[in-house]
């Protein structure tokens, strides 16, 4: 019995270790790429948005001739949007599939124990969805955050518009309600540390609970102070409950920022009216239009394909397509996929992307900024830094209408 | 000061609609002894019935609610017949909690595979109105759903207290051998209670998806919220659903305003556990199996 066990075990070790791990294809004619993804459970949309992004890119390169000539497969396995399941699901995927290379799944929380299995494995891991703080605390050098910047430093862009404005046009007091969630506050708390450095007076600051049935009384103490701008540190349906809160309370303020819920260009009007985004900032990686690198080709393909309209395509679609831009870019530098390869390569140099330019840390952080987007007109458009901006910020909040 | 007064209009409104969720599962319990964890999930699955009925035909929430009951009515007295009506055990209360929680999961599923895992919410045309009275702000979807949560309310009073089939009910409830004895069937008193608890999440699930965004796992927060109000009030007790109703929502309220809402869940916990100290059966609990 402990003969099989043992030899059950060297067996697992050995194919753990053996096999084509980091080999990307050798000799064979397809390169195949294992992602575990949420099609089930709390993520299963955002998770079915990355697909559908990792999915046309793969159509893409292989319409081109693929990469380095080799057909292009993306293996998807579903984890239930369970971080149990996520670890299972790379294990098999690099040990039992033998894929070549690996991209990351949806959400932090997910990506971070994934990171560690491919960090074990030596795969890189490319990842659009996983930018908290606990990500990077694991200092995985195989790990690049797929997005601009960390999820924390997502406002900063947003203090840096007001703080850019003539003092006389800079709101006076702020307000600062947010989600009690490592995603959320710390985004809000970022901006109130420039805001206050500034001299922009705190009125109001507080947290609440995921499970909070009801976030009127919240607000209701957040506008005591009459506060000029609100900033929320929002995740979704919370930021949904803001707003209406704000509307049903009759206030409207000067400026109102979103770390989240805002910046989703079909649920966010969907949920609080059309007509009350007007004026609304967010930030935002990508957008409709943008004029980065492959966002258009991106766009037609996507629209062709999934049909909708640019304004409706999820953005973990777009940053789950940037991975394979990355990709496609270091087999053109270096004429090689491998893991080893991919890892050196992109830790050094910025790499343009449908996101704009990219660069990382050792720990796979983003050292970009966002864009600061805005609700104008129904759409919601970059609106600074001036130089990818489709339309000047609007100085003030209309007020909310209906 | 204002800010209290408007967190105690808030919570009085809020409070009726908790009454409207939780009326139907202490109407449950009172007839049948039946911890019943699919509730929450059955407001859910009516929401999403007033979110279909609204955005494919254009039909209000609120009228919606007429083509709803009768839905939920026929799905509780299903639920009833196939699941729970087989345990004749001695453990039977303590099986319908997994049961019934196995209905919330199935429910669950189904909402997940058919809308897929997206919020919704009902957007009519007055969900962001609000009236001006005396200076402070009174939401109109609250308003109307607190309405609402009378008239259903007071219809079921109306039904176990003055019709012959309310009174079959209340001598099951109180002995159902007696009440055997004497003509009732009780279980078709069960089935048909079991119905009408859960056709008032038709109601409860109109105004839920007005007021809140939802998905299919939104249960889970809800049935938490919907205990606390059944136990407060009193296990069976249709006065204490209100009672406690207005509770829960006045002290998660005010808490919310004058302290932080992270420690208005906890306040409300704290008089909970303060009450059952005081009167273990909650505030209008009996002796009896079931109030009503």
């Amino acid at each position: 019995m402990k003969v099989s066990a043992l030899a059950c075990a060297a067996g697992l070790v050995l194919a753990g270790c053996g096999g084509s791990h980091g080999s990307a294809g050798g000799a064979s004619k397809t390169l195949t790429i294992g992602v575990s993804l949420s099609l089930t459970g709390d993520f299963a949309d955002p998770g079915k948005a990355a697909q559908r992004g990792y999915q046309l890119w793969a159509d893409h390169i292989n319409a081109a001739g693929g990469l380095l000539g080799k057909k292009v497969t993306i293996k998807v396995v579903d984890d239930l949007s369970s971080p149990t399941q996520v670890v299972t699901n790379y294990t098999n995927l690099i040990t039992r599939d033998h894929v070549d290379l690996v991209f990351g799944p949806f959400s932090s929380l997910l990506t971070a124990p994934a990171g560690q299995i491919a960090k074990r494995f030596g795969f890189s891991f490319l990842e659009p969805a996983g930018g908290g703080p606990k990500v990077f605390a694991e200092h995985l050098n195989n790990l690049f955050f797929v997005q601009p910047a960390p999820v924390v430093a997502s406002g900063q862009v947003f203090a840096d518009y007001i703080l850019s404005l003539p003092a006389a046009q800079r709101p006076k007091t702020a307000a600062y309600p947010s989600l009690d969630d490592p995603f959320s506050a710390p985004i809000a708390d970022a901006i109130r540390a420039r805001f206050e450095a500034a001299g922009i007076k705190t009125v109001y600051q507080g947290l609440y609970p995921a499970e909070a049935p009801d976030l009127t009384p919240v607000m209701a103490k957040a506008i005591a102070g009459n506060p000029d701008v609100i900033v929320s540190g929002s995740q979704s349906t919370d930021a949904y409950q803001q707003v209406k809160a704000l509307i049903q309370l009759k206030y409207s303020p000067k400026f109102m920022f979103m770390s989240n819920g805002a910046n989703s260009p079909v649920e966010f009007p969907d949920k609080v009216g059309a007509n009350n985004t007007a004026g609304i900032f967010s930030a935002g990686d990508w957008f409709d239009g943008s004029p980065e690198p492959g966002s258009a080709q991106f766009t037609t393909e996507y629209t062709k394909k999934y049909g909708g309209t640019g304004q409706q395509i999820d953005t973990n679609s777009a940053e789950a397509y940037a991975c394979g831009q990355l990709l496609e870019q270091v087999a053109a530098k270096t004429g090689k996929v491998d893991n080893a390869t991919i890892i050196s390569t992109l830790h050094s140099g910025a790499w343009p992307t449908l996101l704009g330019s990219l660069s990382w840390d050792a720990d796979g952080s983003p050292k970009g900024t966002f864009h600061l987007v805005q609700w104008i007109d129904h759409q919601l458009l970059p609106v600074f830094p001036a130089a990818t901006a489709k339309h000047t910020p609007l100085l003030t909040k209309p007020a909310w209408n209906g | 000061m204002h800010t209290i007064i408007q967190g105690v209009i808030l919570g009085i409104l809020t409070g009726g609609v908790y009454a409207l969720m939780a009326g139907g599962q202490t109407l449950i319990f009172g007839i049948m002894k039946v911890v019943n964890l699919a509730q929450g999930a059955m407001v859910i699955l009516s929401a999403y019935l007033s979110y279909t009925l609204f955005t494919s035909a254009g039909i209000d929430p609120f009228l919606a609610v007429l083509i709803t009951t009768p839905a939920m009515f026929c799905l509780g007295v299903a639920v009833q017949w196939l699941f729970l009506r087989q345990l004749r055990r001695e453990d039977a209360a303590e099986l319908s909690i997994l049961v019934t929680f196995a209905i919330a999961l199935a429910v669950e599923g189904v909402l997940s595979v058919v809308y897929s895992t997206s919020y919704r919410s009902i957007n009519a045309s007055y969900a962001n109105t609000s009236f001006t009275v005396g200076g402070y702000q009174v939401s109109a979807v609250r308003l109307y759903a607190f309405l609402l949560s009378v008239g259903v309310l007071g219809l079921l009073y109306l039904l176990l207290h003055r019709t012959r089939f309310g009174r079959a009910v209340r001598a099951t409830v109180q002995n159902p051998e007696a009440a055997r004895l004497l003509g009732v069937e009780p279980a078709r008193i069960r089935a048909l209670g079991f119905g009408l608890g859960t056709a008032t999440a038709a109601a409860a699930g109109s105004v839920f998806g007005l007021i809140y965004p939802f998905n299919a796992g939104s249960h889970y927060d809800l049935i938490s919220q919907l205990l606390s109000v059944v136990v407060l009030g009193g296990l069976g007790s249709l006065g204490g659903a209100v009672v406690a109703g207005v509770i829960i929502g006045v002290s998660s309220s005010v808490v919310a305003v004058a302290w932080s809402p992270t420690w208005s869940q906890f306040t409300f916990f704290v008089v909970l556990l303060a009450v059952l100290l005081i009167r273990p059966r909650g505030l209008f609990g009996t002796v009896l199996r079931g109030a009503l």
